[in-house]
């Protein structure tokens, strides 16, 4: 999962982007609006955090700006204002939440991952594919209820996967979404990566799709 | 009209006025009448002398006995009216029928140019008598013809004159101090209209001072729209500076506390989170008691209660995916909230937000009109069929200060600020069972009196 974080607090910029890379996202950062609006005009993510007061142009301004050009990945407003007027002009301006500054950093995670989940269509914070079990929330894999060992790189390809269960999502889509804009993408680590979580999981649950990409099969 | 006001020194002045200028009037009239009539009896006693001259000078005898003027009034005694022609040395020799038996005074004052003199005196009878004295030669012989009116008749009169000058005046200032009291009122109707134009600025019915006034406090209505304008701009800026100092706060007390929550377990770590939690409530107290203390400025404002509702519930079902949120679209009629569109939006959004996170699954907003006396109100229910409050949470939760649970993220009900902004608006808020099974919110608040009517444009 990717997420795009635009705060132009460097510090608080530094502690979201610390948070959610503990919690298994792949996280760019912008610090203005103008390039906030660039990256997630450009750039492929699951989900953004966006403060509403930022230089150059504003958090709503941006935010209107990507639903004008058909962006729908959920946002996760952040915002110093927070009376209901003010929230209820970030969600018409299609916000898909907002979390009130000053806030616990537990509560943006727990927030986000319920986004996330949301735009993916799970409603339940575990995420089931034949014996493997994924608590989001937890970040914990279990098969047949035998906890599993994951590097978090693992975690991350195994999580978009069952996220996006019963789609084939192809190695550029992986990419995208599990590594920030700083990757190397001409690199076979996808491949790697996949070949690792093979030998941990029960074999059959990724399948490898031709030419296409990888899939995690419905139950 | 009480003492102090424009009307009753308007009216008194005109009263003091009324009098002085009636009363010199009346003196005056009277004056100028008893002036006439001297004159007229003047002119009346010489014609007499005249009559009783040529009489004497036709007379071919010097024996002047059957001298007589035909005027009856010099026939009965005692009555002032007398003539006499004497010689110098004082000898009577024709007198009227009235002297006969009296003496009458004689006057001291020297003869004018044209033979006459005049004076006035007192006769036997105690009359004051108008006399006037010709001399004359007849054949020779120095004649004084003194002819007498009485006075007192035409005192008399005036005195009459004046009673009827002063009635008729008296009843004239009376006239016209009653008029002067109307126009004095007449005159300070618009300033009447002017107060209860600025009464309904006050009550919150009018944004602005409208209608129109006269010149001489139509630059008055001005200003007191220019003074509500400013105010109200100067108002807005603190508010703003306020809420831009805590807004901006924010930033760095989230810094502070994430920093803190990351180095956890060590005393800076410990100290700085709970100063952090300080510093963080205090802003927000701060922020809601500026916004609130900002209240009383907003005057003639109104938002309609549908549209906000509507509003509220789009947003809360996104933000709430799992709730349903059943909105009983109340019919055309349903006054207007009187009162700022955003304290409502909080008021509202803070209950629904409530009975989101309470809820199992369904939550119900109708607003109605209640009608109290002669006022009415605008009720808002919203309901949800979650795990309720028993009675004791209830009254907890309406007391002021107490946050009923922090386990639902997002703080506890949220309930201060909707109490406050409830007061300030002189409404209520009463927490009941609701027929879904859990709390039902009624929320009473002022209505504006147009309702949902755009002004009527002149025709």
């Amino acid at each position: 999962m990717r997420i795009l974080v635009v705060e132009d607090d460097t510090n608080l910029n530094r502690q979201i982007k610390d948070a959610l890379t503990e919690g298994g996202y792949a996280v760019d950062v912008a610090f203005d609006g103008e390039e906030g609006q660039f990256l997630g005009d450009t750039e492929p993510y699951d989900a953004v955090v966006l403060d509403i007061g930022l230089p150059q142009m504003d958090g709503l301004s941006v935010l209107e700006e990507w639903r004008r050009a058909g962006k729908t990945m959920p946002v996760l407003l952040l915002t110093a204002r927070d009376r209901w007027s003010d929230k209820v002009q970030g969600i018409d301006a299609g916000a898909d939440d907002y979390v009130a500054k000053p806030f616990h950093m537990e509560e943006l995670l727990a927030r986000l991952r319920a986004l996330v989940r949301r735009a993916a269509g799970h409603a339940s914070n575990e995420i089931t594919a034949g014996p493997v079990r994924l608590d989001v929330k937890a970040g914990k894999v279990t098969v047949d209820g035998q906890s599993i060992k994951l590097t978090s790189h693992e975690l991350r390809l195994l999580s978009y996967l069952m996220h996006h269960k019963g789609k084939v999502v192809s190695r550029t889509e992986l990419t995208e979404h599990l590594y920030d804009q700083d990757f190397d993408r001409d690199s076979n680590t996808i491949e790697v990566f996949v070949g690792r979580l093979r030998k941990k999981l029960p074999e059959e649950i990724i399948q490898t799709v031709r030419g296409l990409g990888y899939q995690i099969l419905e139950d | 009209m009480q003492k102090g006001s424009i009307a009753f020194w308007l009216f008194w002045l005109s009263v003091a006025w009324l009098v002085v200028a009636l009363a010199g009037t009346a003196f005056l009239l009277t004056g100028l009448y008893s002036r006439a009539l001297e004159t007229n009896l003047t002119n009346q006693l010489k014609f007499s002398i005249d009559a009783l001259a040529s009489a004497t000078l036709d007379s071919t005898t010097t024996d002047l006995s059957d001298v007589s003027l035909r005027d009856a009034r010099f026939d009965r005694a005692a009555t002032g009216w007398y003539w006499v022609i004497r010689n110098p040395s004082g000898d009577a020799l024709a007198e009227s029928r009235s002297s006969i038996g009296t003496v009458l005074p004689t006057i001291e004052t020297p003869f004018d140019d044209d033979n006459y003199r005049a004076d006035t005196l007192t006769d036997e009878s105690g009359n004051r008598i108008r006399a006037i004295e010709r001399r004359v030669t007849s054949e020779g012989l120095p004649l004084w013809i003194m002819v007498t009116g009485n006075l007192d008749e035409s005192v008399a009169l005036v005195e009459q004159f004046r009673g009827q000058t002063l009635t008729v005046l008296s009843a004239v200032g009376i006239a016209l101090a009653i008029m002067s009291g109307i126009v004095a009122r007449l005159a300070l109707r618009p300033i009447g209209r002017l107060s209860k134009a600025v009464e309904q600025v006050r009550e919150g019915e009018a944004e602005t001072i409208t209608g129109i006034y006269p010149r001489e406090i139509a630059p008055l209505a001005d200003e007191v729209n220019e003074l509500l304008r400013s105010n109200q701009q100067i108002i807005e800026r603190a508010r703003n500076q306020v809420g831009n100092l805590a807004h901006g706060l924010k930033t760095p007390i989230a810094v502070l506390r994430n920093e803190a929550a990351a180095a956890k377990g060590t005393p800076l770590a410990k100290a700085v989170a709970s100063e952090t939690e300080k510093m963080s409530q205090l802003v927000s107290a701060y922020l809601d008691r500026a916004r609130i203390a900002a209240r009383s400025a907003v005057v003639g404002k109104k938002a309609d209660a549908t549209t906000v509702m509507l509003r509220l519930a789009r947003v809360m079902e996104k933000l709430n995916p799992n709730v349903t949120i059943a909105f009983k679209r109340p019919d055309a009629s349903l006054p207007w909230f009187r009162g700022d569109e955003s304290d409502l939006e909080e008021m509202a959004g803070n209950l629904i937000d409530n009975a989101c996170k309470w809820s199992k699954s369904a939550v119900a907003i109708s607003m109605q009109t209640e009608r109290v006396n002669t006022n009415a109100l605008l009720l808002i229910k919203i309901e949800d069929d979650g795990p309720g409050l028993s009675d004791e949470e209830v009254e907890k939760a309406l007391r002021r200060g107490v946050k009923l649970d922090e386990k639902v993220p997002g703080s506890g009900l949220g309930l201060d600020i909707v109490k406050e902004l409830v007061d300030v608006y002189g409404g209520s808020l009463q927490l009941k069972r609701s027929v879904l099974g859990g709390v039902l919110a009624e929320l009473r608040l002022p209505s504006a009196r147009l309702g949902g009517l755009p002004p009527r444009s002149p025709t």
